[in-house]
């Protein structure tokens, strides 16, 4: 490992923690602008049953009656060393809550990413190598795909696989056909960003010059594709499913919701109907460093992928 | 026109092109094109840009946008018809029979692959499986290329090679396979000149080596005429005249390849000598008229010289090498007088003139504008001096913004200088459109409905819109076709005089700088190796940098005729 | 200034460019333009387009399924869907455009200051760009929704806040690629100063690529608030925004058209505005 790669992955990985941070201060803002006494009243909702006594350890556990920074700066202690408090609403420890919660979405999310890409791979390839007027039908296929709202999608698959053709049922969110299904459903929408990227990449890979010569030694489209425009496209690419990671958490809400599937995302959704702080805090300070770990290590392989990469941040001219 | 077919031994014909025509969609770009190569002959196809030479090109070696091109007619490789071929059956020729060697080095390997790994596509051509065995052959042949370390170009990434290494590299490729013809699409257009003359003549060894023809496709008619046998000159997709090549090149029969020869700088060095004051009619001038100007635009009546640099030095940091840019590089240019700056890439001709416009500062040295100097002054000062001081870039498709409107373009340098009354700016603006040779209803147009000629015009009236005593030209034509170069040329030389300017002109081009330069300074790495008269320089030579330039103009050889040098004595006498 | 540029590079590069067919647009974006135009009618005056309330109706008739008198049925309280739909067309479509032009400000101002100052001033700006998009888009819609209440303008302005990211990088990435343009350093050598280059040709050679941006993020924004109040996000009822119409829905299985009659109609103006955003991509 070159010197230049060390400062390089030193840099990227610093400026990640940085936004890590700041982006827990500005949820933590967000999430604080409740108006007056919002929290106390949540707390002290007949429905949540919490005797005087826990509301007073609550209180002075999240320092409720001290001025909004002492709060965030014990809040952001308390996530650096792994604390994530308690919920408002059931007094579980947030840990657990979305330790139980996490493998569900896990599972979730990490079938839809795959579709995603296979269905991202099928239609770029399909967009370069059919005949021009399937060509040209499925290049729109990406667009359509944004078109439709993923709840529509979750609940026209539910109907017609569920309902229609029993294929599964909505009473066991967890079976694999179900599971299955509801990853397509996360999978569609994300799969359009990834699959113009490719089908762009790979025009431009076509038209070089690289490839005309490559063609003029006899090579194959198949050999070409294969050999010579899968590589240059693997940057854009790995960047862009880099992005959707944060696609797929966002999009997960819904899935779950619709499904019925007891994951991270019905966990939000409680949150938010319950006015639970400390579990949105928790939730979103997470997806973020989900995501940043994610674009860090997608930033830290592009040199091994192409390797004009400069490794030297240049200042603006 | 064709060739007379019927009289040559077909069978000795290695390619036979009969009646190709070639159409994207409904639109014919080659009409009816015919010409044949023999065994071990090379062949050019010139043309400007538009002819069609590059599409033929392609045509032959079936690598047309599939769908979008059709073409008709016969193509016949060693008498059997490729044209007609199904793909399956031509692709074993292409790289076998055919070889294809592209113009720009830089983009026609994959950037994210290392060369080794590419050449071995190369090298499977040859039918052989053993991974030691390829690398070996792809070795030896990068060393008949001249590459001096082809274990090290082996493992490199093209982005860590120089432009004259790649087209190495691409040659050795295309001549592993030992292909019966190369394709060469103006395999040096991309180049510097003394490298340029490197490849070629590399190419005609290898070429006589292995008893290779090939197909020349270029722009450049001293090059076809120096290097191939016979030659054929298109125009919008026909053949205007073709024949061997230094007959056609002697006596040109057509008036498109009479006007295309009368443009090849190399034999005319005296083209635009009438409309310039030479430096001998200055001298007697300035005698007579006691030294009062003949020129309407007086500046200032300082003596000495227009533009003066004296020692300055330019270090620039990238990537953390230290590049010297500048190494004491002086020259001075009197009024009225142009003086080239000549030099490859990397010479720093680009850098002493950012320095001079004052666009970078320099590290050290002195440099002076019309006895004001433009080194260690606030940007304001700067923007003063800049109203004297105008340039013309190289590139008119980038010098132009997109979004504007030619006549706002040209207006400009007057609305940011504040100079006159809106009233007052059109009238300028009508003037400078109008001594350029433009219509006046170009100025409501955009540049992206003018053609590149029509737009380096306008780049020139925008420079002398605000009546500047010098106009530094950097490379000013060499983005434009040859027979645009020449009016481009002309009109400069016209308003030099008419204007009393004083050019600063920068170019790659010696036969070019002889058309227009009074003195010059010839740039390496840095440094000034050699300044004086154009004519001396030409003559006597004394740096072997000067020396390899100069013998690098195509058909150098024919320029410096007899009949050239008599000519030359009765314009001074 | 370029010292050797390749021959034919530059010839492909300036060749005068075709113009647009100085015929009409293709079918599917005249047909897309239409879409467009009558949902923003629907948006504005919506009483033009249905007698029927959305709010009160007849619930002998309720459950009803599409038929002349009704064109998207009716639902459990009798209501007309149709006049639902319309009505509720303009906080879904409003909201949407509100939370663009949050979006494209913002965006825009920061990723300007960023491209063309550069430095410091882009270091930070970049990171909080970073941190913008480091909270998934949704979540943080969902974050500040739920801070400033259930309305429909909140989600709005959550989903301008998110989209701002992709404004910034945009903007910083045109104002960039501009700033190094030969024409820019013309204009200097021309007299002219920072200012003047910004406005006269930068501004306008960059708000190309973020004007398409800004048509696909509408749609994109459509399919955002749509999904807040689905979610019970949005306007509580009786609004009728059109993802809070496929929620309420969906829980009468036997009126199919409740879902999807709005769901369709959401589809096919985000169909639309994305095919015109297409259009115009090819026709820069």
């Amino acid at each position: 490992m070159t010197s230049d790669y060390k400062r390089f992955a030193l840099t990227r990985a610093g400026q990640a923690v940085v936004v890590v941070l700041l982006a827990y201060v500005l949820t933590f803002l967000v999430i604080s602008v409740l108006p007056g006494d919002a929290i106390t009243n949540t707390l002290r909702d007949p429905q949540h049953g919490l005797s005087e006594e826990e509301i007073q350890r609550i209180v002075a556990f999240y320092g409720l009656d001290q001025p909004v920074i002492v709060q965030l700066l014990l809040s952001l202690g308390r996530f650096l060393t792994g604390e994530l408090g308690f919920s408002l609403q059931s007094n579980l420890p947030v840990s657990q809550i979305v330790g139980d919660a996490l493998p569900s979405t896990l599972t979730l999310a990490t079938s839809a990413l795959l579709i995603a890409i296979v269905f991202a791979v099928v239609i770029a390839y399909g967009a370069q190598y059919l005949p021009g007027k399937w060509a040209a039908i499925v290049r729109s296929i990406p667009s359509f795909f944004l078109s439709v709202p993923n709840f529509v999608i979750g609940l026209v698959l539910i109907e017609f696989f569920a309902f229609r053709l029993h294929s599964f049922t909505t009473t066991d969110p967890n079976s694999p056909v179900a599971t299955l299904f509801a990853a397509i459903t996360l999978a569609i929408p994300v799969s359009a960003p990834l699959a113009e990227v490719l089908i762009a990449s790979l025009d431009h890979e076509s038209r070089q010059e690289y490839a005309l010569v490559a063609r003029s030694r006899g090579l194959t489209e198949a050999r070409l594709f294969a050999k010579h425009l899968v590589k240059p496209s693997a940057l854009p690419s790995v960047a862009m499913v880099a992005l959707i990671v944060g696609e797929l958490l966002g999009g997960s809400v819904i899935t779950e919701t619709i499904f019925g599937r007891d994951g991270i995302g019905t966990v939000v959704q409680k949150a938010v109907t319950g006015e639970d702080q400390p579990v949105l805090q928790a939730v979103v300070s997470l997806s973020a460093v989900v995501f940043v770990a994610v674009n860090l290590v997608a930033d830290l392989a592009s040199p091994l992928l192409d390797p004009r990469v400069k490794l030297r941040e240049k200042v603006g001219a | 026109m064709t060739l007379n077919t019927k009289d040559r031994n077909v069978s000795a014909d290695l390619l036979t092109v009969h009646g190709l025509s070639i159409a994207y969609g409904p639109t014919a770009v080659v009409h009816d094109v015919s010409f044949s190569v023999a065994k071990g002959e090379s062949l050019a196809l010139i043309g400007e840009s538009g002819s069609g030479k590059s599409t033929i090109a392609k045509a032959i070696l079936r690598l047309l946008p599939h769908g979008e091109a059709t073409a008709t007619g016969r193509v016949a490789l060693n008498g059997q018809d490729v044209l007609a071929l199904p793909e399956k059956h031509f692709r074993p020729l292409r790289g076998r029979e055919l070889g294809f060697i592209p113009q720009d080095p830089a983009s026609a390997l994959n950037p994210v692959r290392t060369i080794g790994a590419q050449a071995h596509e190369a090298a499977a051509l040859l039918g052989e499986t053993d991974p030691t065995v390829r690398r070996a052959k792809i070795l030896d042949v990068l060393e008949q290329v001249g590459l001096p370390d082809p274990a090290r170009v082996y493992d490199s990434y093209p982005h860590q090679l120089s432009g004259g290494m790649l087209q190495r590299v691409l040659i050795a490729l295309t001549v592993l396979p030992r292909p019966a013809l190369i394709v060469a699409d103006e395999p040096t257009s991309a180049l510097d000149v003394t490298v340029q003359k490197l490849i070629l003549d590399m190419l005609t060894e290898l070429r006589r080596e292995l008893d290779i023809s090939l197909l020349l496709i270029t722009h450049d008619l001293a090059i076809a005429a120096e290097r191939a046998d016979s030659l054929v000159v298109l125009k919008d997709g026909s053949v205007q005249e073709s024949g061997p090549s230094l007959e056609v090149f002697a006596s040109p029969t057509t008036d498109y390849a009479r006007s295309l020869q009368a443009d090849v700088p190399a034999l005319h060095p005296d083209r635009y000598r009438n409309q310039r004051i030479t430096l001998t009619e200055a001298n007697h001038l300035e005698e007579a008229h006691d030294g009062a100007s003949r020129t309407q635009a007086v500046a200032s009546p300082t003596a000495g010289p227009q533009i003066d640099v004296q020692g300055v030095t330019k270090r620039f940091s990238a990537g953390g090498k230290d590049v010297l840019a500048c190494d004491g590089v002086s020259f001075s240019v009197e009024r009225g007088r142009t003086h080239a700056l000549v030099g490859e890439s990397g010479s720093g001709k680009t850098t002493a003139v950012r320095l001079l416009l004052g666009l970078e500062q320099p590290d050290a040295g002195e440099i002076t504008v019309a006895g004001q100097s433009t080194s260690g002054r606030s940007r304001s000062d700067v923007r003063e001096i800049r109203r004297h001081l105008q340039l013309v870039y190289q590139n008119p498709f980038t010098s132009l913004d997109p979004t504007w409107r030619v006549g706002r373009i040209v207006r400009e340098p007057l609305d940011e200088f504040g100079v006159g009354t809106k009233a007052e700016r059109a009238q300028r603006v009508r003037e400078a459109l109008e001594a350029v040779g433009l219509p006046s209803d170009v100025a409501s147009r955009r540049p992206a409905h003018l053609s590149g000629g029509q737009r380096q015009r306008v780049a020139i009236a925008r420079a002398l819109v605000v009546r500047p005593d010098v106009v530094v030209l950097d490379e000013p034509t060499s983005a434009l076709d040859v027979s645009v170069q020449a009016g481009i040329l002309e009109l400069l030389s016209k308003l030099q005089r008419e204007l009393g300017l004083t050019y600063l002109f920068v170019s790659h081009d010696l036969a070019l700088v002889r058309q227009v330069a009074d003195t010059l300074s010839v740039l390496r790495r840095g440094q000034v190796v050699e300044d004086g008269p154009v004519e001396e320089i030409f003559h006597r030579p004394q740096h072997p940098y000067t020396r390899a330039l100069l013998e690098a103009i195509p058909l150098a050889a024919v320029a410096s005729e007899p009949a050239a040098d008599q000519q030359l004595a009765k314009a001074t006498a | 200034m370029t010292a050797t540029i390749g021959y034919t590079q530059l010839r492909n590069v300036g060749t005068a460019s075709k113009k647009l067919t100085a015929g009409l647009p293709p079918v599917t974006v005249i047909l897309s333009f239409a879409v467009v135009l009558l949902v923003i009618l629907w948006s504005l005056v919506p009483g033009f387009f249905t007698s029927f309330s959305p709010v009160t109706g007849d619930t002998a008739s309720k459950l009803a399924a599409p038929s002349a008198a009704h064109w998207f049925g009716t639902d459990y309280l009798g209501r007309d869907q149709y006049a639902r739909v319309v009505y509720g067309t303009a906080s879904s479509v409003t909201s949407a455009l509100v939370a663009v032009l949050i979006g494209l400000v913002v965006g825009s101002i920061i990723g300007l200051a960023s491209g063309f100052r550069g430095g410091w001033l882009d270091s930070i700006l970049g990171r909080f760009v970073d941190v913008l998009l480091a909270i998934p888009g949704f979540l943080l819609a969902v974050v500040i929704v739920s801070s400033l209440g259930f309305q429909t303008i909140n989600a709005a302005i959550a989903t301008g806040v998110s989209a701002v990211a992709v404004f910034a990088r945009l903007m910083r990435a045109e104002v960039m690629r501009v700033r190094s343009a030969t024409y820019v350093e013309a204009s200097y050598l021309e007299g002219g100063n920072r200012l003047h280059a910004l406005l006269g040709h930068i501004l306008p050679n960059a708000y190309r690529s973020v004007l398409v941006l800004a048509v696909l993020q509408f749609g994109t924004s459509i399919l955002i608030i749509a999904s807040l109040a689905f979610l019970g996000y949005g306007d509580p009822p009786p609004a009728s925004d059109w993802g809070l119409l496929v929620a309420s829905g969906k829980t009468y299985v036997t009126a199919p058209w409740l879902v999807y009659a709005p769901a369709l109609v959401i589809v096919v103006t985000v169909l639309s505005v994305n095919r015109i955003s297409r259009w115009l991509r090819k026709a820069k």
